[in-house]
């Protein structure tokens, strides 16, 4: 995939696996990921992985803690701890697909990006084009740790916008029947997007 | 070379087949709103090759998770959700019986199809159902050249229509000469139209001349016109409408059927009745244990000339002998008792008893005529006997009249058979004797005695086969019910009745639901051996729209063609 002028780099990798890795970013850079937002690291083979946002991570220090536990944190304080600090913001990405010579596949991809790949946010025309099957929404059910409604609710209104109605029947479709058998679980899903298209 | 018949169901898939077996039924998950199948529907599931022919028994509603069904769906989330939800989670389930399957080959289009038909030159032809189709096999309602494949098209020779099927209304027809084959019933409660069923079926048989048919009409019903009883509108009778090729026959000197005179009459002469004639009244007459030992006696003195012999004879006469006492006289019962060691009360109680008999008018020593070989003569000519039982309607006079004639009848047809056989002469024309309230002549206690029961056993050994036409089909014998070849059945609403009419037949338990849903009045269920498969279907109607197309400009009343041709047109 060709890079796009409007994808914007939003950090860098600090660990990963196959299903999914975790990018830091400082605090200052917060402002364009979003919960569900479609993520994409650039490999050196031109491949690219295609990931989600599950999980923002702002982790605590010694500094943190300590004042917090202060009467008053003079303002200054507050924006140094935020743009000077170390410890960086952890953007967990969960792996949905990849893209290897201008094909876009919803497997996981056959190696985890390095540390310290540049983790780019996916523009329109690229959210269009790797969402236009719904294969990838599989990847985001599976989660164990994560409240995947939410996460669903997040990557719909996203994506919902920049796709087709038909679009949207189908991904509510592809949901229905990989969830069908867990009562519970759909229920929950279907719960959230009803709110979603209510609002 | 045969044109692949199959590839011609236009129907689309209502569904695709989950599991199930020939025992239990095939389980079909349905792809289409429950509404559109009804229980009976005739379904083809094809699959590698074979097309399957069956039965809808059963629709039942069930979900992946019962939570799913057991709240609304559409209360908790948006409508478009919700619709999606149900759609995937919500469905129903076909039980379809399978009955026939037949080999189809590849599609005619198909590289293999050619040597598939090389293989089997011959044109494919349903047999009964020996395995069952493959998971997923998609199924559909049959269109009209399903039905035709296996029920046939209307000949104008031996198949007739006699019905539509019930969704679709496509032509159900019935193959005459099978029917003919074995004895058959025609079933259903008062109102349910079994008498105008008879008469279309009865209709078909006289006008493509497949059997001679005599005809027991008790209630004339069947050979004058008549008006129904539930719309009054006129009811075309057979007479009316196939003029010479009916006889309608009235029972005793001076019968008229309605207004209408009779073509000619019948007086039973004394000496066609035998003493088995007599044992069939048994219930009738009240009859005692030592009756068959009177009647005994009185055949062996007197043969055939028995029953005038007896009532001739007079009870309790004495005459005073040449000593002064009282004996019996020669011509008292007492008298002959004696004289052939029969008791005396049993044979006076005997006499007092038939009186009922010897009173009927019908039943004459020296008959004018011989209504009975008229009868016989009628129907080995081809033409057709309707007897109306006039003025004599009480189930003594049905019991000795029916019984009676179609012994005589069957006789000849015996003799006709035999000779047909080892003589090479003309083969006998098969004959269909209708019989209503069958129940009566046909039940536990006279099944053994009568006539009727030894036909229904014979099948068609000697062409001659019965058509019973009852309410009560539980009433009548069982082992003669397992015999009836076609089964036609309206409504039932007693479950006895509704066992006795599937008894010896596969697949009961699907079909009872089936039969005990009918509408009242023109659905019936057609099954049994005479039938390629059970069907339910709407009854053609009885009516004028029926003879045109039977009879076409024939169908006109024969009096306004007279008129037409008095007039010069």
């Amino acid at each position: 995939m060709s890079a796009s002028p409007k994808i914007i780099p939003i950090g860098k990798l600090l660990r990963a696996e196959n299903s999914r890795f975790v990018a830091g970013c400082r605090v200052k850079e917060l402002e364009t990921p979003a919960l569900g937002s479609l993520v994409k690291v650039k490999l050196e083979d031109q491949s690219e992985i295609y990931g989600l946002i599950t999980h923002i991570l702002i982790n605590d220090d010694n500094l943190v803690r300590q004042l917090v536990s202060g009467v008053s944190i003079p303002s200054e304080y507050t924006a140094d701890n935020r743009y000077n600090r170390n410890l960086p913001v952890e953007i967990h990405v969960l792996t949905v697909g990849y893209a290897q010579n201008g094909q876009i596949a919803h497997r996981l991809p056959p190696r985890p990006p390095l540390s310290l790949d540049q983790l780019f946010l996916c523009d329109d025309a690229d959210v269009r084009q790797f969402t236009s099957q719904h294969g990838y929404l599989r990847h985001i059910l599976r989660l164990q740790d994560q409240p995947i409604e939410e996460l669903l609710a997040a990557h719909f209104a996203q994506v919902k916008p920049l796709q087709t109605t038909e679009w949207y029947k189908t991904a509510c479709e592809k949901v229905i029947t990989l969830l069908r058998d867990d009562y519970a679980q759909l229920t929950k899903v279907l719960d959230v997007l009803s709110e979603l298209e209510t609002e | 070379m045969m044109e692949n018949k199959l590839s011609q169901t236009h129907n689309s898939q209502i569904g695709f087949v989950t599991g199930g077996g020939l025992e239990a039924n095939l389980q079909v998950r349905l792809t289409v709103p429950p509404q559109s199948v009804q229980e009976g529907a005739f379904v083809v599931i094809d699959s590698n090759n074979w097309r399957f022919y069956g039965l809808v028994t059963d629709l039942r509603l069930t979900a992946i998770d019962e939570n799913y069904a057991n709240q609304i769906n559409a209360q908790r989330f948006t409508p478009q959700l919700a619709e999606l939800l149900n759609q995937q989670t919500l469905y129903t389930n076909l039980a379809v019986m399978p009955v026939l399957m037949m080999e189809t080959g590849p599609d005619v289009d198909s590289p293999e199809y050619a040597a598939w038909r090389e293989e089997h030159p011959n044109e494919s032809a349903p047999i009964t159902v020996k395995t069952i189709p493959s998971h997923h096999a998609p199924v559909k309602l049959a269109d009209r050249a399903d039905i035709a494949t296996i029920f046939g098209e209307e000949n104008n020779q031996n198949i007739f229509r006699v019905g539509n099927t019930r969704e679709q209304g496509h032509p159900v027809c019935l193959d005459l000469d099978k029917f003919v084959q074995r004895s058959s019933g025609i079933f259903g409660t008062t109102g349910s139209g079994k008498s105008f069923l008879a008469r279309m079926i009865l209709a078909g048989l006289i006008n493509y001349d497949r059997a001679s048919t005599l005809i027991f009409d008790m209630h004339n019903e069947y050979g004058i016109d008549t008006s129904s009883s539930d719309t009054g509108q006129g009811v075309a009778g057979l007479k009316n409408k196939f003029q010479s090729k009916v006889q309608l026959v009235g029972l005793g000197a001076d019968t008229n059927i309605g207004q209408q005179r009779p073509d000619f009459t019948l007086e039973i002469s004394h000496k066609d009745i035998t003493t088995e004639d007599v044992l069939q009244l048994t219930e009738a007459l009240n009859l005692k244990e030592t009756t068959p030992t009177t009647l005994d006696a009185l055949e062996n003195e007197f043969g055939d000339n028995w029953f005038t012999q007896f009532m001739n004879m007079r009870v309790g006469a004495m005459v005073e002998n040449e000593d002064g006492k009282l004996e019996p006289a020669p011509d008292s019962v007492e008298f002959w008792a004696r004289r052939a060691g029969v008791h005396k009360a049993a044979a006076e109680g005997l006499r007092s008893k038939l009186t009922r008999l010897f009173n009927r008018p019908y039943l004459k020593n020296a008959p004018a005529s011989n209504g009975l070989s008229d009868i016989t003569n009628a129907l080995q000519s081809g033409r057709h006997v309707v007897l109306s039982f006039g003025n004599y309607q009480s189930d003594l006079d049905y019991l000795l009249a029916t019984n009676l004639i179609t012994r005589k009848i069957r006789d000849t047809w015996e003799k006709a058979t035999n000779d047909f056989h080892s003589k090479k002469r003309a083969e006998p024309r098969p004959l269909v004797v209708v019989v209503e309230e069958a129940h009566k002549l046909l039940n536990r206690e006279m099944a053994s005695q009568t006539i009727f029961s030894t036909i229904a056993r014979e099948l068609r050994k000697y062409y001659v086969t019965l058509l019973i036409i009852d309410q009560r089909p539980s009433q009548i014998y069982d082992e003669v019910m397992s015999q009836l070849g076609t089964r036609i059945s309206g409504a039932l609403g007693d479950e006895d009745d509704i066992n006795a009419v599937l008894s010896g037949l596969p697949g009961r338990g699907g079909l009872r639901g089936m039969l005990a849903k009918l509408q009242p009045k023109e659905e019936v269920l057609m099954l049994g051996w005479g039938v390629p498969m059970p069907i339910p279907i709407r009854s053609r109607r009885y009516d004028s729209q029926f003879y045109k197309d039977l009879l076409g400009d024939e169908a006109e009343a024969p009096d306004m063609k007279k008129s037409s041709r008095m007039l010069g047109f």
